[in-house]
């Protein structure tokens, strides 16, 4: 794939996945960030390992050429502009880089982007759709559960896996299936209120969102 | 990270091809099932592959399939899959225990049996690269050094313990491991898979490197069979077991027939405890018995300066797992 | 608005409009959409990538680097090493370990650099190097050869201070005060031998609190940009200002060249309201690239090259009469700095005590481990661990309830000074109640039959609240829409909320009808910065100041019209003359002991604060709760062990660190006295550490009173729990 043809992509991919955003933050002094890096480094050597793979990331079909060692964290951050996805320990220790693999929770710091061909990828950023925040993403909002908010787009997509299959959680419930996203800011309990109260709202309203 | 090239499997045999091929080239291979585990360690650079073998693309391979003398489990199958698998649940109900108690969802998920056998300890002198008897080093430092996790049995020269929550589970239930490698394929009982530092202290299992565990075969259940794993986490989720107990017994009109004691967290391989197990037998279970085959299973362990206390901890859960058992009518 | 001033203020308050009413923060989109963007988010047109080659010895002279393969490899594009690169990091060693600035930058002796030689601790920078990707970035570092002497080290402060143990500094292991004499932190009440004279029983004690990191989820980034000779650092940065300034003094640079952006941050909990040696690295590594760079540290990075809560050692004795009274406190510490002074050491804890005779004596001591620095309440739960537990013991060897004990000898009047309010009595009472403490507590601890032991404990705090100088600007144009710029960065504690709501309030407005700008130093004033717990208190009184001057402009000057503005600004400075202001709380945690597994579970977690007027009741609400779940987390779990034979860092992440996880954290219940003492905005006061200071102290007695065990080394994991039953 060309230079050009990747960044035009990367771009698009880049606006459709905040495109859905309701708010546009008011104050933020124009920073020069969401410009996908992807072409510095297409410029190293050919010894690289490349592959092309396809995958549909929130709900778009892609066909992309990887280096062989990119994380899928890497793919989605540093060359498709989805940067909110986070790394916050590359190790599969912390949850914060969690998206949906075909669905599932998944660490994309600890998947090559290689062993995605063929699948899904879903993010934080095609959670709201059609300008709308989904349920679970307003009880966020509502019941304060980000503080810092660097855990909480793998949170959001853990929860949105469990909603899909268990539409109305309990508490102990979500606990178990958000054991592998820690907090630091330890506001723990908030997750666990916004995730049971998206639940206590429509069960069908509750599925939108990621997870498929 | 570290270059390397992604090679896709399309079967067992092709996997091994790959890594074969690779080795020829002078290059180094790995194999790849969830690959979760196998990543971090890529990172660090404590594995330094230029080829990875990706088992994923492999179909079949994570499938649970029953015949008469008990089912056969794809290597590839998840962590979560097993979990869930309904005649898993019900007939070797530790397996499925054991599998729920790994790290995270998010691991489970892409996280496989035969990885979750194979994984390399997760030692913090390992983890963190020292040169350990397990990075290539000669020394194992939690001798002298922070050992509070270490082995009490089996240990020297080192004294990691088996990070697998299954594997006690596999030996617990006699299971047999199928593994292909490119003299074709070989088959051992589970036990006989894991070897001590003694044998080969780099090593945690008899795999050579271009060999793969395809699969493990479990008997069917005997008649009056239960199970149980018991697993100390150090704290509620997402870490190795601290000590776990996998209990299988066989038990009619409260008398015990057939008991295996299998412990994890105490020593480098999964660990039976024989003469627990023979406490055990031709008995009528009591709170007395369980708690003898307890003080029993721990006879002989061998504590470092800072892990004494799993010796009172096993034993209370072997007695808890033996119990709760028991209990079951 | 009702104000009261000193006496026991718990009278209703008055309510107001958008203040006290729960109000989700203003960024909370952005947030849930994983649109904000945090400093690893920031991409730049030809950025390059960096990377940190990181002492692997404790102690080491350097002896020789080559980067002949490093600089060899295509597309490396600058690599810095402390032979070409000289700066000091100011804030990262201050002679007596307070808060950086030009004064202290002339009289630090002991100063750290970005690259130093000798290296001094495991983690600490030999290089870094910046390329066009991540990937050769981290290829060169591996290439680079450092041909190190091996020093000798050492781990603990005790051992420090051992007659011929390795010398960090030539004047020795103990860290200089701001004056640089080698002496430790003293202070002296009274008369601490009559103290003792008085009393019917002495008691004593060692206790020990561990290395805890902070662990905030964002590993440490800086995004750096030269434009000419001007600055730009993108970096997670509690405190622009400082910062800002810091940069500027480290590089040389006038201010006004120096641009510092954080528009949100993954976690602060201490250590941020400065710069860091990333940003100097960051920088240093753009100017000679001639490129935009970015360095992500790792989490590995994180944990081994950045501070965390210094590790103590303290030896108490504390004297009673038969009635219970303390007459005498006298204690003997040690905090492990690191090699370098990153903060004070100090060690919080007998100002709780309204005891006449006290003495202490905290050595700050180098040693050979991570820098220590500021975390959560500094010098505070370490303190607050050792003392209350020491006092509940005496509390049971004298066959007294530790509450009863408590409101015996609890503060109630600073020395030389009285409080602004008091609320420590209504604290406790109230939480005993809500609580049901005399159901729970276990007059015989031990008494449940077990294996699996309930006991209930307690804990206090008085904590400062201290008023201050901070800054804030605000305009309203022709169409009447408010814009306020305030220097905060929001760490997570919810400081633009809570601003936007000081001002709508004030301005007689929705929240909606205030815009916020934060977090950019070409467009904010001066904000003190979010460490201390006291950004509400000092840029929210400045906010109302402003509000207020601006209200005035428009009752003598009207509206603005076309396209004027008003502007309105306000740098109060407030005091408390002859006045100590404190926030107060009771924390009540029942817990469940497996005395044959040594699982502590925490089931039953009640706090009762007093923080003056909430202003934002969802966000101070969280804050508690997270600063008990982060309390629970040091309490039974995070450790930062090293390796004695090596000195090498066992525990470098979160799997080893066993941070508390959803399952580990329990309901958090929390209650809040309101009250309005007349300082600050509208009478609020600190809440940020307060949540997290007292929860070892508070888990660690329930565990006694479940076992009959004291434990006196932190944290309280479970071979200790089987030890102290063996």
């Amino acid at each position: 794939m060309s230079k050009k043809r990747k960044q035009e992509i990367s771009r698009r991919e880049f606006l459709e996945g905040t495109g859905a955003a309701v708010i546009v933050a008011s104050a933020a002094p124009a920073l020069a960030a969401q410009v996908p890096a992807a072409s510095a480094a297409a410029s190293e050597s050919s010894t690289v390992p490349r592959t092309t793979v396809r995958v549909i990331v929130n709900g778009t079909p892609r066909q992309i050429e990887i280096e062989d060692r990119w994380t899928v964290a890497e793919l989605l951050r540093d060359h498709l502009g989805l940067t909110g996805t986070k790394i916050g320990c590359d190790r599969g220790e912390c949850g914060a880089c969690t998206v949906l693999l075909d669905g599932k929770p998944a660490y994309a710091c600890s998947n090559l982007a290689a062993w995605a061909d063929g699948r899904t990828i879903d993010t934080v950023e095609g959670l709201a759709r059609g300008g709308q925040l989904s349920p679970l993403q307003q009880a966020f909002v509502e019941h304060d559960a980000p503080q810092c908010g660097f855990c909480t787009s793998g949170q959001l997509m853990t929860a949105t896996a469990l909603l899909a299959g268990t539409p109305h959680p309990t508490p102990a419930q979500v606990r178990a299936a958000l054991a592998g996203n820690l907090c630091r800011c330890a506001n723990y309990n908030r997750i666990v209120e916004a995730v049971v109260a998206a639940g206590s709202t429509t069960g069908r309203a509750t599925q939108a969102g990621g997870a498929q | 990270m570290k270059t390397f090239a992604n090679a896709n499997a399309l079967d067992l045999r092709h996997a091994v091809t790959l890594a074969q091929q690779a080795h020829q080239d002078g290059r180094t291979a790995s194999f790849a099932g969830g690959g979760s585990d196998l990543l971090a360690l890529v990172k660090e650079r404590m594995v330094t592959p230029d080829v990875l073998v990706n088992l994923k693309t492999i179909k079949g391979l994570n499938q649970v399939t029953s015949g008469k003398g008990g089912a056969t489990i794809g290597g590839l199958i998840t962590l979560d899959a097993l979990g869930r698998h309904a005649l898993v649940r019900r007939q070797w109900p530790l397996l499925a225990q054991a599998a729920e108690s790994v790290a995270t969802p998010q691991i489970r998920n892409v996280a496989t049996l035969a990885g979750n056998v194979c994984q390399r300890p997760w030692c913090w002198y390992f983890r963190n690269g020292f040169p350990c008897l397990k990075n290539g080093g000669r020394t194992c430092f939690s001798v002298t050094g922070e050992n509070r996790f270490h082995a009490i049995f089996g240990g020297g020269p080192s004294y990691i313990v088996h990070p697998s929550d299954v594997a006690p589970a596999l030996v617990a239930l006699d299971a047999t491991f199928r593994i292909v490698g490119p003299a074709g394929e070989r088959v051992l009982p589970a036990a006989e898979f894991f070897i001590l530092p003694r044998q080969d202290a780099a090593r945690e299992n008899v795999l050579a490197h271009d060999e793969v565990l395809a699969s493990v075969e479990v008997p069917a259940p005997r008649l009056g069979m239960r199970s149980t794993y018991h697993k100390v986490l150090d704290r509620e989720a997402w870490t190795h077991a601290v000590v776990s107990a996998a209990v299988v017994l066989a038990i009619d009109n409260n008398v015990c027939h057939d008991a295996r004691i299998v412990l994890g967290g105490v020593a480098p391989v999964p660990w039976r405890a024989h003469d627990a197990e023979r406490v055990l037998v031709g008995q009528r279970m009591t709170p007395e018995l369980a708690a003898k085959a307890g003080e029993v299973a721990l006879a002989g362990a061998r504590p470092l300066e800072k892990n004494a206390y799993k010796i009172p901890l096993t034993k209370s859960l072997v007695k808890r797992a033996v119990l709760a058992l028991s209990a079951l009518g | 608005m009702s104000q009261q001033r000193g006496g026991s203020s718990s009278a209703p308050i008055a309510p107001m409009k958008a203040i006290g009413h729960a109000t989700p923060r203003i960024d909370a989109v952005e947030r849930v959409t994983g649109q904000a963007i945090y400093t690893r988010d920031v991409q730049l047109p030809g950025m390059l990538y960096a990377q940190v080659l990181r002492s692997p010895h404790p102690h080491a002279r350097i002896r020789t680097i080559d980067l002949s393969k490093a600089r060899a490899l295509p597309g490396v594009k600058a690599i810095l090493t402390h032979e070409n690169c000289q700066v000091v990091w100011g804030a990262g060693s201050i002679s007596g370990g307070s808060q950086y600035n030009d004064q202290m930058k002339k009289i630090t002796k002991h100063r750290r650099y970005a690259f130093n030689n000798p290296v001094r601790f495991v983690g600490d920078p030999v290089a870094a190097v910046a390329a066009v990707n991540r990937h050769i970035a981290e290829d060169a570092i591996q290439v680079i050869t450092v041909d190190y002497e091996v020093l000798p080290f050492v781990l603990e402060p005790e051992d420090a201070l051992k007659p011929g143990a390795p010398q960090i500094w030539s004047e020795g292991n103990v860290s200089p005060n701001n004056k640089n004499e080698i002496e430790p932190m003293t202070q002296r009440r009274g008369n601490i031998d009559e103290g003792f004279h008085q009393a019917a029983q002495v008691f004593e004690g060692r206790y020990t609190t561990a290395f805890c990191h902070n662990a905030q989820m964002e590993p440490r980034a800086c995004v750096a940009r030269w434009e000419g000779d001007t600055l730009t650092v993108y970096t997670p940065t509690g405190g622009i200002s400082n910062c800002h300034h810091d940069i500027a003094r480290d590089l040389g640079m006038p201010d006004e060249k120096v641009r510092v952006i954080c528009q949100y941050m993954g976690g602060n909990f201490g250590n941020k309201n400065q710069n860091q040696d990333a940003d100097l690295i960051t920088a240093m590594l753009a100017k000679e690239a001639g490129a935009p760079v970015k360095l992500e540290l790792s989490r590995k990075e994180d944990f081994i090259g950045m501070h965390g809560r210094w590790p103590t050692v303290q030896y108490y004795k504390v004297g009673v009469t038969r009635d219970g009274t303390v007459t005498a406190i006298q204690m003997r510490a040690y905090s492990g700095m690191g090699p370098y002074r990153k903060n004070s050491g100090g060690i919080a804890g007998i100002e709780l005590y309204q005891c006449p005779n006290i003495e202490s004596r905290i050595y700050p001591v180098y040693t050979n481990k991570t820098v220590s620095g500021n975390y959560r309440g500094p010098a505070d739960p370490q303190g607050y661990y050792p003392i209350q537990s020491m006092m509940d013991d005496i509390a049971y060897k004298l066959g007294m309830d530790p509450i009863e004990f408590i409101l015996k000898n609890m503060v109630r009047q600073p020395p030389n000074a009285t409080f602004t309010n008091y609320t420590l009595d209504e604290c406790i009472r109230r939480g005993a109640e809500l609580f049901d403490w005399k159901k729970r507590w276990k007059p015989r601890p031990g008494s449940d039959p077990g294996p699996i032991k309930r006991g209930a404990g307690v804990a206090f705090m008085a904590f400062r609240s201290g008023v201050g100088m901070s800054s804030a600007v605000i305009q309203v144009d022709a169409t009447r829409r408010y814009t306020l710029f305030v220097g905060v960065t929001d760490v997570g504690a919810g400081a633009k909320t809570t601003m936007d709501i000081i001002a709508a309030d004030e301005l007689g407005v929705a929240v909606s009808d205030v815009k916020v700008v934060w977090g950019d130093t070409d467009r904010c004033p001066y904000s003190v910065g979010e460490s201390g717990s006291r950004t509400t208190i000092m840029t929210g009184r400045a906010v109302i100041e402003a509000a207020r001057d601006l209200k005035r402009q428009i009752a003598a000057e009207g509206w603005p019209t076309g396209d004027a503005v008003l502007t309105a600004s306000a740098s109060p400075n407030p005091k408390t003359p002859g006045q100590v202001r404190n926030c107060f709380g009771a924390n009540f945690v029942e817990v469940e002991v497996d005395v044959e597994l040594g699982d502590v579970r925490v089931l039953k977690y009640l706090t009762v604060h007093e923080s003056g007027r909430i202003i934002n009741p969802l966000t101070a609400t969280s804050q508690i709760k997270g600063g008990v779940g982060m309390g629970l987390g040091m309490a039974l779990h995070e450790d930062m062990l090293y390796d004695r034979r090596t000195g090498r860092p066992l525990v470098t992440g979160y799997y080893f660190d066993r941070v508390p996880t959803h399952r580990d954290v329990p309901d958090i219940e929390v209650t809040f006295i309101e009250t309005d003492d007349g300082y600050g905005p509208y009478g609020a006061k600190s809440i940020g550490e307060s949540g997290m200071i007292q929860t070892p102290a508070a888990i660690s007695n329930a565990i006694f009173n479940a076992i009959g065990r004291r434990m006196t080394d932190l944290p309280i994991t479970r071979d200790k729990i089987l030890g102290a039953l063996a």
